[in-house]
C-alpha cells in the first residue's frame, strides 16, 4: 500500500518534475514561479469542477492557465530584463493572493466529485485499488513521450540550445527571448496539470499545496540523475520521473517510520532541502577535495 | 558592396567619462574580399565587429550589409545575413548536443518548425557537409561536442557559421585560444571553405603573420580610427618589419601592447627582434 500510494503520488508529482526539468536542466532557469502555478492548476481546475466542468477539461484548464502564468514569467524576464530568480519569485508572489481570488477561499474540498484519473481508469476498466496509479501512469508516459518528442523536433533543438548558449542561437537567427518565454510557458504548464490532478487525486485544492514544490522538483531531477546517471535525453527526461517516484518513496518511509528516529512531518524540507544543497554542491566539493581551485 | 560602415562612431560609458570604441570609422567591403583586421588592445576590433553583428549599437553612422540597411535590425535578424566566430570554441555549439544536432541546427537560421531535427536524410547530408572539415567528424556525429577538442570544436563552428552561406563571415581572433597545430589547421580550414563559397570575409587577428599571409586586404586600426587599409599588390608587398615600423610610427611604442597581451611569447620574441633591425 505505502509502494502504490508513492508511486501514484510519484507520478501526479512526475509531471511537475518534468516541468521543472525543462527549466531548471533545459533552459538552465531556475524556476520558483512553480511554487505558484502547482497550486495555481490546482485552483482552477478545482473550481471547474465544482462548477460541474468535466475533471478531464478541468486539468487541461488546470495546464492551460500555468502555461500563461510561465509565460508570464518568461517576459519578466526577457522584455523587463528582471532577474530570472526574481521573475519566477513576482510570479509565485502574485499567484498566492490570485489562487485565493480564484478559489474564493483558501481551499476548496473535491471529496466525492469526479476525478479524471478515476473516470480514465474506469472507462478502461481497471481494478479499483490501482485506479489513481493506472491513470497517473498513462498520463505521465503521455507527457514522457511528447516532451521527449519534442525535444528532438528542430524547435526542441532549439530550445536546448538557448538553455547551453543562448548566443549560438541568435547567431542561428532565432531570438532568445521567445525560446524561454516558450520554455518556461511548456514547463509551467506541465506543472500547472500536475497541480490540478493532484487536486483530483487528493480531493481538495488548496493556496498552501504549493510551497516547496520548486525543491521537491529539484529533488526529483538531481535523484533521478544520480541514480540512472542518464547518457542519453531519453533517459535525462526519464530520470525526472523516476526521481520523483523514489522522492515520493523516500518521504513515505520517513513519515512513517522518521518517528521512531526523532523525525516530524515538519523536518521533511529540511531533508529534502538537504539532499538538494548535497547534490548541487558536490561537483564543487570534490573539486576542493581533488586540490583544484575554482 | 556587401559591407558598407559608414560614419560610425560608438563611445562606452567610464565612470564620468566616456572613451570613445569607434570615431568615425568607414569600411567597405566588396563581394570576395577578405579582409585582416589589426590592432592594438583597445583600437576598437571587436567594437567594430559588434557593431556590424549587432550586438551594439553605434551612436552615429550606419551600416549597410548587401544593399540594406541593418543600423536598427537586431543581431538575430542579422545573423540571417552574417556568420560569426569567436575566439572561446565554447562559445559557437552548444556543448551537450550531438556533433549531428549542432550542425542540424545550423543548416537554417530563423524560426524553427516542429518538425524532427535528425532525420535519416538529413544525417547523410550532415556527414557529408561535416566530413568537408576532414577531421573525421562524419564518423562521430552522435559524440557530443563537449567531448570534441578545441581545434575540432571551432572547426565545427566555422563549418556551422558558413554552411548557410552567409553574405558575411566575421572572425574574432578565431583561433587565438588554440595551440598552434590546431590553429594552422583550423586557419586552413577557414581559408578553403571561405574560397570554396566565395565568403565575404572580416578577420580580426592579434598575429601579425596571419593578417599578412591571410585575404586580400588589410586593416589597420588604432584608437578607434581606422589608420591603414591596403589590398592587393600593396598588401603582398607588405613584411612583418612594415608593419611594426608603422605602429612605431603612430606611437604605439610598446612591443606587448604591440601584439596584444593576447599575443604569444614567442611572436612578441620576434617582434622584438624585428624591431632591433630596423
Amino acid at each position: 500500500m505505502l509502494i502504490l500510494h508513492a508511486a501514484e503520488q510519484g507520478l501526479i508529482y512526475g509531471l511537475m518534475a518534468l516541468g521543472v526539468y525543462l527549466s531548471f536542466r533545459v533552459l538552465s532557469f531556475p524556476d520558483l514561479s512553480v511554487d505558484g502555478t502547482f497550486p495555481l492548476g490546482a485552483a482552477v481546475a478545482g473550481i471547474l469542477i465544482l462548477q460541474g466542468t468535466n475533471p478531464f477539461l478541468a486539468a487541461l484548464a488546470g495546464g492551460g492557465v500555468g502555461l500563461l502564468a510561465g509565460a508570464f514569467t518568461g517576459l519578466l524576464a526577457t522584455r523587463l530584463r528582471i532577474p530570472g530568480l526574481l521573475a519566477g519569485v513576482l510570479t509565485m508572489i502574485m499567484l498566492y493572493s490570485l489562487n485565493i481570488r480564484i478559489m474564493g477561499r483558501p481551499n476548496l474540498s473535491l471529496l466525492g466529485r469526479p476525478s479524471a484519473l478515476v473516470q480514465l481508469s474506469q472507462a478502461l476498466g481497471v481494478p479499483r485499488a490501482y485506479e489513481n496509479f493506472v491513470a497517473a501512469g498513462i498520463f505521465c508516459l503521455a507527457a514522457f513521450l511528447l516532451i521527449f518528442l519534442f525535444l528532438h523536433t528542430e524547435l526542441g533543438g532549439a530550445l536546448r540550445a538557448v538553455g547551453q548558449n543562448p548566443q549560438l542561437v541568435r547567431s542561428l537567427g532565432m531570438n532568445p527571448d521567445n525560446l524561454l518565454i516558450l520554455g518556461l510557458a511548456l514547463s509551467n504548464g506541465l506543472v500547472g496539470f500536475s497541480g490540478a490532478l493532484a487536486a483530483q487525486y487528493s480531493g481538495f485544492a488548496d493556496v498552501g499545496m504549493g510551497v516547496g514544490t520548486i525543491i521537491a522538483g529539484l529533488a526529483s531531477v538531481i535523484v533521478g540523475e544520480i541514480l540512472l546517471r542518464p547518457r542519453s535525453l531519453f533517459f535525462a527526461v526519464f530520470a525526472a520521473i523516476f526521481g520523483s517516484c523514489v522522492y515520493r518513496l523516500a518521504i513515505s518511509l520517513a513519515l512513517r517510520y522518521g518517528a521512531a528516529l526523532g523525525f516530524t512531518a515538519s523536518d521533511l524540507r529540511l531533508l529534502t532541502a538537504l539532499v538538494v544543497l548535497g547534490a548541487l554542491a558536490a561537483p564543487t566539493i570534490r573539486a576542493a577535495l581533488k586540490g583544484e581551485t575554482s | 558592396m556587401i559591407l558598407e560602415v559608414l560614419n560610425v562612431t560608438k563611445t562606452f560609458p567610464l565612470g564620468a567619462e566616456r572613451v570613445v570604441a569607434l570615431q568615425d570609422v568607414t569600411l567597405f567591403l566588396a563581394p570576395q574580399d577578405f579582409a585582416t583586421v589589426i590592432g592594438s588592445n583597445g583600437a576598437g576590433k571587436t567594437t567594430l565587429l559588434n557593431v556590424i553583428a549587432g550586438a551594439c549599437r553605434p551612436d552615429r553612422g550606419r551600416v549597410k550589409l548587401a544593399g540594406r540597411d541593418v543600423t536598427h535590425w537586431p543581431a538575430h535578424r542579422r545573423s540571417f545575413l552574417i556568420g560569426r566566430v569567436f575566439q572561446d570554441p565554447l562559445q559557437g555549439t552548444a556543448a551537450h548536443m550531438t556533433v549531428a544536432e549542432n550542425l542540424a541546427l545550423a543548416v537554417k537560421k530563423g524560426p524553427r518548425s516542429l518538425s524532427f531535427l535528425l532525420t535519416a536524410r538529413r544525417r547523410r547530408f550532415l556527414a557529408e557537409t561535416v566530413g568537408a572539415l576532414e577531421m573525421g567528424l562524419e564518423k562521430r556525429l552522435s559524440e557530443r561536442v563537449a567531448y570534441l577538442s578545441g581545434g575540432e570544436r571551432q572547426a565545427l563552428t566555422v563549418l556551422m557559421a558558413i554552411v548557410t552561406r552567409p553574405k558575411l563571415l566575421l572572425l574574432d581572433e578565431h583561433t587565438a585560444a588554440l595551440d598552434p597545430a590546431n590553429a594552422e589547421k583550423v586557419l586552413a580550414i577557414t581559408e578553403r571553405l571561405v574560397a570554396e563559397h566565395g565568403i565575404t570575409t572580416l578577420m580580426v587577428t592579434h598575429r601579425m603573420d596571419q593578417a599578412l599571409s591571410v585575404g586580400n586586404r588589410l586593416v589597420m586600426m588604432h584608437k578607434g580610427r581606422i589608420v591603414l587599409d591596403l589590398e592587393g599588390e600593396e598588401k603582398r608587398k607588405l613584411r612583418v618589419e612594415d608593419l611594426v615600423g608603422l605602429f612605431r610610427k603612430i606611437g604605439v611604442a610598446d612591443d606587448a601592447l604591440l601584439l596584444g597581451s593576447g599575443g604569444n611569447g614567442a611572436m612578441a620574441e620576434e617582434a622584438k627582434k624585428l624591431a632591433h633591425l630596423l
